[in-house]
Order: structure tokens, then sequence, then C-alpha cells
């Protein structure tokens, strides 16, 4: 039985092996799933497990969702994707999602970066300040 | 009116809508008081995070794929999958003297129902000890009350002393008597207007202990009249495992505002075995390697740098100080444990309490030869030092020569007065609780009993004799005593008065 720690360390190898200029290869990412499927190392199902787990945090940090009230118009989003390039380099993933929730205005999240400029992040603010 | 809209409208206009940039994650695996969460990026080691609904928690572990947390209060609203938010801020709790008197949890949120807490400052809960240049030695004395630690155990402001002992012997009560006995002082010194009285304001740290126990211990506070100087953090036994952990800190924070403002302090952690077990308990939970007795590596300096942070300022930083009263239960009287050897190596000084002794009647339990205060002895007052300077070795004397008497051999008659005065110090120091002598007496029955008084009184009755002259005393000589106290020492002409007096009562007394 290969030990938890074992794993994390070779999914981590693995991982940075994907790396292109700091950057996850999608291409990489397929042929290193390829090798561990064929060669079947010990604990290789684990070892996907945390691999996957390294890839999802991966994108997720370069990927950008926003969020709004109602769905946004070409020139908005165009103007968003250059005000969010200057900060966080190019190479995003968009995802556009309409949440009617949030009344009005939208909300940005980068990684674990969240910009909310909605109401309802605005009264949920509000509601805070007074507890 | 005109003007006014105008204005209105320009400052609607001026103002900034702006998105605030906010740092969240997810929260992944949720247990036992302790999150696991993915995202936060940006999280710092102690940084409060808000779980929403009023959670709160503290980002212990910072790794490099998640963050591990402890939450605080309720949690069992917080589920995998919840949104996460870092505050920017480290923990804090309010501090000041609107505190004294209540009765707080570890946040300084009120539990006695008496309204809540107008504090206008507040400290963080994690804070670094002072330097030594900020330092000075110990030179003013905390008086507990308690003669046989007053006089061979003294304990300066400023100074670490701990007391430990097995569960059952009186070490709960050592402390509150100290905290009765310095509200007495404070009370004392207010009613007589003496601004050179510096009050020692009490704080008493219950942690991982029954309900019912703090609730006995705040009523006796209360009907000793000793809650208007003391602040009482509780983490009792059915709080989260994290809430004890932290509770010595957050009292300590309190404590460090009347030292930083030039007072002074005393704080009681009350235990910190059940805070080494709370500890052990969120690092095992948050997957810290685990080391002796699965004691985290780090528990030494959990306790050290809880402790460093009691000090005594010098004048050029206010001249405050902070003493600190942490408690050990031992098992079996086992010293050499863990935990006790960490603090004992910390402390400047223990308090040893005996079951044995606590079972043979003798109460408090001290133990003199396992007792000591390194640095207490510079900062008795002169009076004490006159007549308590033999009383410790007298006393380690009679142990042992007892132990020897036991065996029925003939012993000559040095021996015999040795044993003899032994048991008559003995009696003298046996004292009920929160019942706190005043220094003064203490010092008239300790020279009565040094000086061969009390030598011709049977021992049964010495207890007897001590409260008959104290009555004396207080009733027929309180200049003498008033003298002693204001001169904290015994001048030729007071150990006269006192030599006529105890000789005058002595005719009485039969």
């Amino acid at each position: 039985m290969v030990s938890t720690r074992q794993i994390r360390r070779d999914a981590k190898r693995l991982y940075r092996a994907c790396l292109v200029q700091g950057r996850l290869d999608p291409d990489r990412v397929r042929q290193a799933m390829d090798l561990v499927l064929s060669e079947k190392p010990r604990g290789y199902l684990r070892l996907l497990v945390h691999f996957q787990r390294l890839v999802k945090l991966d994108l997720q940090r370069r990927t950008a969702q926003v969020e709004s009230a109602v769905v946004l118009g070409d020139d908005l989003r165009s103007q968003l994707g250059e005000k969010v390039h200057q900060r966080y380099g190019p190479g995003l993933f968009w995802e556009y999602r309409v949440q009617p929730e949030l009344i009005a205005g939208l909300r940005l999240r980068v990684g674990s970066d969240v910009y909310d400029a909605s109401v309802l992040g605005r009264l949920r603010e509000l509601a805070e300040s007074f507890e | 009116m005109s003007q006014l809209l105008q204005e209105i409208e320009a400052r609607i206009a001026g103002a900034k809508t702006a998105a605030r940039r906010q740092n969240v994650g997810v929260v992944r695996e949720v247990g036992d008081g302790v999150v696991r969460i993915e995202g936060l990026d940006d999280a710092m080691l102690n940084e409060m995070l808000d779980f929403g609904n009023g959670v709160m928690g503290i980002a212990l572990n910072l790794e490099e794929t998640e963050v591990g947390a402890i939450l605080l209060g309720d949690f069992t609203s917080v589920r995998e999958g919840h949104e996460v938010r870092t505050t920017g801020k480290v923990l804090q709790v309010p501090v000041g003297k609107a505190l004294l008197g209540r009765v707080v949890d570890v946040l300084g949120r009120p539990l006695d129902g008496k309204g809540p807490i107008q504090a206008d400052t507040f400290y963080p809960v994690e804070k670094i000890a002072p330097g030594i240049i900020k330092r000075r030695s110990v030179n003013q004395p905390v008086q507990t009350g308690i003669m046989a630690i007053d006089a061979m155990i003294p304990i300066g402001r400023g100074q670490r002393e701990l007391i430990i002992g097995d569960r059952s012997t009186g070490k709960t009560t050592i402390a509150i008597d100290t905290i009765i006995n310095n509200a007495r002082l404070n009370r004392a010194a207010e009613q007589a207007g003496d601004t050179s009285y510096r009050p020692l304001y009490c704080i008493y740290v219950a942690i991982g202990q029954k309900q019912s126990s703090i609730a006995r211990i705040i009523s006796v506070l209360e009907e000793h009249g000793a809650m208007p100087y003391t602040i009482v953090v509780v983490a009792s036994a059915s709080d989260a495992a994290t809430n004890q952990y932290l509770a010595p800190f957050a009292g300590c924070a309190m404590g460090e505002w009347f030292m930083d403002n030039g007072m002074d302090a005393l704080i009681v952690y009350d235990d910190l075995s059940k805070h080494a077990v709370a500890y052990r308990q969120v690092s095992l939970v948050l997957k810290r390697p685990s080391g002796r007795e699965a004691y985290p590596g780090d528990i030494f300096y959990l306790h050290s740098r809880l402790l460093e942070r009691a000090a005594r300022l010098n004048e050029n930083y206010g001249n405050g100080s902070l003493t600190a009263l942490p408690i050990i239960e031992t098992q079996l009287g086992d010293v050499s444990a863990y935990i006790p050897t960490n603090v004992i190596s910390i402390t400047d000084g223990q308090i040893y309490l005996e079951t044995d002794l606590f079972y043979q009647g003798v109460r408090p339990a001290i133990s003199v030869g396992l007792s000591v205060s390194r640095v207490g002895s510079s900062a008795q007052i002169k009076a004490m030092k006159q007549v308590a300077a033999r009383i410790k070795g007298e006393l380690a004397q009679f142990r042992e020569l007892a132990a020897f008497a036991q065996f029925g051999s003939d012993l000559d008659a040095v021996t015999q007065a040795k044993i003899e005065r032994g048991k008559r110090i003995v009696e003298v120091f046996k004292q009920e609780q929160y019942r706190p002598i005043p220094v003064e007496i203490q010092v008239a029955v300790l020279w009565t009993v040094q000086n061969g008084f009390m030598d011709d009184v049977p021992v049964e009755r010495i207890k007897e004799f001590q409260a008959k002259l104290v009555d004396y005393l207080t009733t027929r000589k309180a200049d003498l005593l008033a003298r002693i106290l204001r001169e904290k020492a015994l001048s030729d002409a007071s150990v006269a008065e006192l030599k006529a007096a105890v000789s005058d009562f002595k005719q009485t007394w039969h």
C-alpha cells in the first residue's frame, strides 16, 4: 500500500510535468492520464484522484466566473474582459451565468477573489453592518 | 430648499460604487469544530474568517492547496460547499475597565446577562510578549493573604507562579483567595483615598471546567465583593475545544491592557492541563503531526508564548505588570509528566499541593520542600522578610526530623525543641478557605511563633491561641498593626511594642 503522502507527492510531480511556462497544458494532462492508465502503477486510482484535484484547483484559479442579473451585452463583456486581463493577465477561461436573485449588477470571481457589485451583495453587506 | 436638493444630488453623483475585492473559499470538510477550506489564497495566519450567519473562524493551517481553520461559536450550521470570506483582521477581544465585574466568553461577549459591554478598545488575542528592553525585575509583592505563601513562597507583581497538584487539593482555592484578598486591599485603598496604592485587577480564566464549578466560583467572588475588580473568562467543558484553546489568550489580552496602561493585573489560568488537551484535540483534527503523548510539537511553545506575556514593565513603559498564576493538575502526584514539566520550566516557581497533606488536615496543603518562588523574595516587604527568613528552613528541618521521630528513638532536647516548634508552625500556617489574612497580622503572628511565645501552648490549641491573639491585636493594638503596615518593616520600637502586647495577651490567655 502506497502511503497517502507518497501519492500526493507523485500527483504533484505529475501536475508539475503538465505545466508549460507556468500554465497547465491540456494536451500534456491527457498524455499524463493515458500514461498512468496504461502503466497502472501501485495506487494509480488514488494518484489520479489527487491529480484531478490539482487540475481542478488550477482551472479554478484561471477561471473568471461572471454572474449577472440579466444577460450581459457584448460591449460590456469586452470591457470587463479588458479590465480583468489588466489585473490577472491573459489566458483566463470565461464563464457567464445569469442569476436573477442578484436583482441587479454583477458578481465576478477569479480564483478566490470575488468582486461583488450586485444589489444582493450590497443588501447582505448592509444587513451584516447592523448585526 | 432647492439648494439642499442640489447638494443631495451632488453627493449622490459623487458617491463611489466600486466593488470591494474579497477573498473567498469553499468549505471542503467540516468536523469537530475544524474546517478545511479550498481557495482563500490571501488568508493570513490567525486571520478571522467569516462563515456567514454570525459564525466566525480562525485560519490556523495555511497549506499549499487548502486552509485549515477552527470555528468559533455555534458551527452546526456550517456545511460542505459554504462560502467563507477573509476579514483582514486577526482575532481581537474587547479590553478595558468596562469588562471588570463581567463574565465573558472567549470573544469577550457577555455571559452574565448584565447587558452589552461598552468597550471601545480591542486587543489581538495573539501578541508578541514584551521584550527585554521594556522589562524590569519584580519588586512589588502580590499579597495572596495565604500566610504560607506570603511567608515562604512569595509572589511578585509580574511573576509567573505555577499552582500544581492533584485533583481536589485546593489549587483553585489558592487562586480565588488571592483574588479575594486583592479585592479587599483595592477596596480598602479606595475607601481610604490612598492614591499611592496600586490596585491589582484580576482575570480568572476557566478552561474546560464544569459549568457548576464556574457558577460556584463566581458566586464566591460576588459574595466576597471581589467581582468589581475581576473579569471572568469562561470556556467551559461544554464549549468547543477551539474555545478552550483560545480562552487563556483572550484573558491574557484583557490583562495586557491593564499592563500597557500602567496598571497591575493578575491572571489565573485554571487550568493549563485541560488547555493542553484542548489544543491536542484541535491539532489532531487539523492533522498536524503528533509527538509525545499525541501532543503536537509546539505544545511547549503554546504555553511559553502565553506565559511570557506576563511581565513587569519598567518606568519608561508605564510601570505596569501582569502576574500569571497558571494551574496544572497532576495525575497521582506525578510532577514529571510531560505538561507539568513543561510549565514548571517556563514559570518562575511553583506551589506544589500534596494530597497526603490535604487529607491530614494541613490546608492549604502546600509541600514546602517542592514549592519554590525563584524571584518573589525580592518583592517581599521587609517586615515579612524579618520574620519569615528562617521559617522555610525550620519547616523543612521539622519534616525530616519528624520522619525520624516516628521510629521512636530517644531524641535530644534540641531536636525535640525543633520538632515542637515545627508542629506549631504547621498549625499556624493552617488557614480556612476564602479567609485571607492581612499582611500585618501575618507578620505579628509569625513573629510570635518565631520568638517562642507559642512554645508553651499545646499544639491542639495553637489555632485557638492564634485566633484570640489576632482578635486582641486588632481590637487593642490597631495602631501597632497600622504602623507595621505603613512602615512595611519591624522597627525596634514596633518589636518592643509587639513583645509587650503578646506578653500581656499571654497573661490573660488560658
